[in-house]
């Protein structure tokens, strides 16, 4: 009887907890859409990997007019959290998110699904020329700009100069052979067990470090006519040449490696070279996590011949504008998205988040190089970046290559097999 | 326990109105919720609906999504794994969480903090659950090589996720860890149930602990573990966040659920994404039609 | 005294048993507590380092600081909490008319009820966010409630009516004899004979719906209404290892966990002894 008598009060105390926290909570959203001092509010959605700094960016924004108010919206970092976030509040045709920071490689897809509002008028032509080249096109989609570049990123070699310095070389290798042979010249007690480090685990990172393979060795996953030219022979040569460095230069777990993984080895001291995203510098040279810090140099990505131009793989947020949403908001996140993307604002958010800016200018910034020195050689790999092949249906062509790629690094497929498998699989979504 | 089906039911006015008071709250609230989720997944199945392109006015197209399952060949292969891996989780775990549930539901000193112990590995979020087995996978410090390194099991460490072998083992215990648990709890349930009388007359009787076992433990608890097998196999065939997390389908361990999210979620193929997800629904459905007939005269009949 | 040693090796049998299975199961976690109060370097050490150079709570420092943790907490407990005893409220009754009263249809409804829960979810994200947009009910505690009780319904309705059907009718008999009408019959009779079991199955409904995901991190988009398992999904940044944050944040999430079994500890004995052995 007792228990009954429990059950029963628990489940009315459940309802009246409930029914408490409904009005609460609509309350709650009422009062975050009454503007301050009735400001035009945007939602901004964008996620922790950048958090503080955008919080920083946001802050000043408001503080600098009074017409705009924006109010951030965080998701985990998840690149693909962040993808699925987006597209179910797309399909539901939400507007609860007015301006959104998506990965540069989903530009294309939102696009053409009509998700994204045409941003053709942002800037003038004069405007334009001062973002970098590859960021503009990957926000281009069918001659229309629907995206806002905000910073870009850049893959790069990072190396052990106290080694070079200990071997008495001067001149940083170019090659992969270059760096193997430095890599020879080491005995045991240099506690380096491997020469390189990447990421090849089935993700959004082997695909990165695979055009950059198939590049550094001439190859390209489209042709000059856009189709599919994944098993030429040089690409064999490419993948296969990735295939044979895992578990001899580079460590075994490689196939199982995202960008922390493998930089935690490099930290440890135990990879002469390391590739990765250029803002690592800094926890490269950070005392507190890492073994080799003031150690560490920062160059080109290796290619297979002398006289080869590598090209590092372009990463990077772009600021899109919700399509649902009415116009008069749509102009405001226009207001606010020139201001993100303003030059002015470009250094300040290089500066306190130390992703790469887009706007061109701000590498010859004399605060900037002094904050971020590596920046002057930086600036060339970032002007020589490519972006990854853009398409409306990346996500497709991306998952045929991670699969059939991977499987070949693992072994379980011949990387000729496995090539020509991806070269169906890609024709198939042309 | 008997089963004796009358040849004709007599149904109780009272009886019948009562009842349907008594389900009404919660028939409402799966009405209002539930309903219309899947009925929209089974509409979207017989559509062509990529939201890509949405020039194509997303047609009614019949049985196309489906007949698209049977030429996927990875469809196919997804299937298979997710049926391979179902079967060894479950079994695991059956054998595990009945040990477990039998030790609990024996007095002895420390009981509580065993039972606190064995819900810890339940407790943990998946998310983090998987993210942490992760690291004790790693390839360069983790656990799992430092142990079987320490008792000279292996003799070099070994990167166990990036071998198909390694990858399932690597799945298999960490979800066997999870879950077992979660079975030990529910027999646990079905166990306490049974009147310590019949131990005392099956003890009197003369049999012995095993004898207890077969004709006493077993027979009496075969419904709770029925029903722990039957949602332990719903939920291992729609395995999802471990291995999007451990192993993110790689190697050949990508789960039909994983599969169906990819298409839905990444593709954003809504027509051929829904036929998946109902062609999970189905086969979950089959499987538990099967236990149905196992537990027939045990509790949907009486 | 054979006997009584027979018995003594017995036990001590049985307790290494125990306490080896209880050390695999808490082998994972131990690491995980001695990750999270290593010093960040040790962390990734080789050869493994088990017992840190020295004992430090940042990462702890860090959970509560960075994010507000303590709100997560609170978040996850609250809809946890009123998912389950909503659940078992309203499964409990369905799940009594299911079991033991008689009206056509039975089966078909506890098919259709079990079907429910077979449906896969990620199928039915989409959906689920138009509806709950339309009601209003985003970024709620209601908002989330509801779609958890989709999956723990249909479940704690099949495991409580797998309960029922195991009791003895004489009880029933009895309580009709008396004058019990159906529904006192189920308050008075049988709820209290399930009361173990159900507590049980509370605590599967509660621990599935404090893990969610996917429908937490859809559903509840501003930072002061999320839950502990997208709370710690945000915990990694671009360029950190967040292995120490993480293994701090499971600890913290668990040992709540822990607590209230052990404080409920006494309910369940309490049910095992007055519960369907003797009525």
């Amino acid at each position: 009887m007792k228990t009954s008598k429990r059950l029963l009060a628990l489940s009315a105390s459940a309802m009246m907890a409930m029914s408490a926290m409904v009005p609460s909570a609509v309350m709650a959203e009422s009062v975050a859409e009454v503007s301050p001092e009735g400001r035009t509010v945007l939602t901004f959605a964008f996620d922790e990997g950048v958090g503080t700094p955008t919080e920083e960016a946001i802050a000043l924004f408001n503080a600098s007019q009074d017409e705009i108010f924006v109010q951030s919206y965080h998701l985990p970092q998840d690149a693909n959290n962040l993808h699925d976030d987006f597209v179910n509040k797309m399909v539901a045709q939400d507007t609860s998110v007015d301006i959104m920071a998506l990965d540069v490689v989903y530009i294309a897809e939102f696009a053409s699904a009509g998700w994204v509002a045409d941003l053709s008028d942002l800037y003038s032509e004069e405007e334009l020329g001062a973002y970098l080249d590859g960021t503009v096109a990957g926000a281009t989609v069918d001659g229309k700009l629907y995206a806002a570049p905000w910073f870009t990123n850049a893959s790069a070699l990072f190396y052990r100069t106290d080694v070079l310095e200990d071997l008495g070389i001067t001149e940083v290798p170019t090659t992969f052979q270059g760096w193997i042979d430095v890599y020879e010249k080491l005995d045991k007690e240099s506690g380096i067990d491997y020469a390189f480090c990447f990421q090849a685990a089935q993700s959004e990172a082997l695909v990165c470090n695979w055009v950059e393979f198939l590049a550094s060795y001439g190859a390209s996953v489209l042709d000059e006519e856009g189709k599919p030219a994944v098993n030429s022979a040089e690409a064999v040569a490419a993948t296969q040449a990735m295939a044979d460095f895992i578990g001899k230069y580079a460590p075994e777990g490689t196939t199982t490696y995202a960008e922390t993984e493998s930089q935690q080895v490099f930290q440890e001291g135990k990879a002469l070279t390391c590739r990765t995203w250029s803002g690592t510098w800094n926890t490269f040279n950070d005392e507190a996590q890492s073994d080799v810090a003031g150690k560490v140099g920062m160059t080109v990505l290796p290619v297979n011949a002398e006289g080869d131009t590598a090209h590092s793989c372009l990463g990077g947020l772009d600021l899109v504008v919700n399509t649902y949403i009415d116009d008069a908001q749509k102009e405001a996140a226009k207001t606010f998205i020139k201001w993100m993307t303003s030059e002015e604002e470009e250094k300040n958010f290089c500066l306190s988040s130390s992703q790469p800016p887009t706007v061109k200018a701000v590498y010859q910034d004399a605060e900037v190089l002094e904050a971020i020195p590596f920046y002057t050689d930086f600036y060339s790999i970032i002007e020589n970046g490519k972006g990854r092949p853009s398409s409306a249906n990346y996500a497709e062509l991306s998952d045929a290559i991670q699969r059939n790629v991977h499987a070949a690094l693992t072994g379980e497929t011949a990387v000729e097999d496995a090539l020509n498998a991806l070269y169906d699989e890609a024709s198939a979504l042309q | 326990m008997s089963s004796d089906n009358k040849p004709t039911i007599v149904y109780k006015k009272k009886e019948v109105r009562t009842a349907w008071l008594m389900m009404a709250p919660a028939l409402i609230v799966l009405a209002v919720i539930a309903v219309y989720p899947i009925l929209r997944t089974f509409y979207l199945s017989f559509h062509e609906m990529n939201l890509k392109r949405p020039q194509s006015g997303f047609p009614f197209i019949g049985f196309q999504n489906y007949m698209k399952i049977f030429s996927d060949a990875r469809a196919g292969t997804d299937i298979l794994f997710t049926v391979k891996f179902t079967v060894t989780t479950v079994l695991l775990e059956m054998v595990i969480g009945f040990a477990a549930a039998l030790i609990m539901n024996r007095a002895f000193k420390g009981r509580g903090i065993v039972r606190a112990a064995i819900l810890v590995p339940w407790a943990i979020p998946t998310s983090v659950s998987a993210m942490m087995w992760k690291f004790i996978y790693n390839d360069q410090y983790g656990m799992f090589n430092d142990i079987l390194y320490r008792f000279g099991i292996i003799k070099a460490y070994k990167a166990w996720l990036s071998t198909a072998s390694g990858s399932f083992m690597a799945l298999v215990i960490t979800d066997v860890w999870k879950t077992a648990p979660y079975m030990a709890l529910l027999i646990l349930a079905g166990l306490q149930m049974i009147p310590g009388e019949l131990y005392e007359s099956a003890k009197l009787d003369g049999a012995n602990a095993i004898q207890r076992f077969w004709n006493v433990t077993l027979p009496l608890a075969k419904r709770s573990l029925l029903v722990a097998l039957l949602f332990r196999t719903l939920d291992a065939f729609r395995v999802f966040d471990l291995i999007s997390v451990l192993t993110g389908g790689a190697n050949g361990t990508e789960s039909i659920a994983v599969y169906s999210y990819k298409q839905l979620m990444t593709f954003l193929d809504f027509g051929y994404g829904s036929a998946l997800a109902v062609l999970i629904f189905l086969i979950v459905f089959a499987i538990s039609v099967v236990y149905m007939i196992f537990l027939k005269g045990d509790l949907v009949s009486e | 005294m054979n006997a009584k040693r027979k018995r003594t090796v017995g036990w001590v049998a049985f307790y290494l048993f125990v306490v080896v299975f209880v050390l695999l199961l808490l082998l994972p976690f131990i690491w995980q507590f001695l990750t999270s109060v290593k010093p960040l370097k040790e962390i990734a050490e080789m050869p493994a380092r088990w017992i840190p150079s020295k004992v430090h709570f940042d990462f702890y420092v860090n959970v509560f600081t960075k994010h507000p943790f303590a709100r997560y907490l609170l978040n996850s407990f609250i809809v946890a909490m009123c998912s389950t005893l909503l659940s078992i409220a309203i499964g409990a009754s369905a799940a009594y008319a299911l079991s033991r009263l008689k009206f056509r249809g039975r089966k078909a409804l506890l098919m259709i009820i079990l079907s429910i829960s077979m449906f896969p979810t990620i199928a039915t994200l989409s959906p689920l966010y138009l509806i709950l947009r339309n009601m209003k009910l985003l970024n709620t505690y209601a908002g989330l409630i509801l779609p958890y009780i989709v999956f723990s319904l249909p479940f704690a309705i099949w495991l409580m009516t797998s309960f029922f059907s195991q009791l003895d009718h004489g009880y029933e008999e009895a309580a009709y004899l008396d004058g019990c009408t159906h529904f006192q019959t189920f308050t008075k009779i049988m709820l209290p004979l399930i009361r173990p079991a159900t507590f049980s199955v509370g605590l599967l409904v509660f621990i599935n719906c404090w893990n969610e995901y996917l429908y937490a991190l859809t559903f509840m988009t501003k930072d002061s209404m999320r839950t502990v398992p997208v709370g710690i999904a945000l915990f990694p940044s671009n360029y950190q290892l967040p292995w120490g944050d993480m293994a701090a944040a499971s600890i913290v999430v668990t040992v709540p966990l822990i607590l209230l079994v052990l404080i409920f500890q006494k309910n369940i004995v309490a049910g095992l002894t007055t519960g369907g052995v003797k009525g």
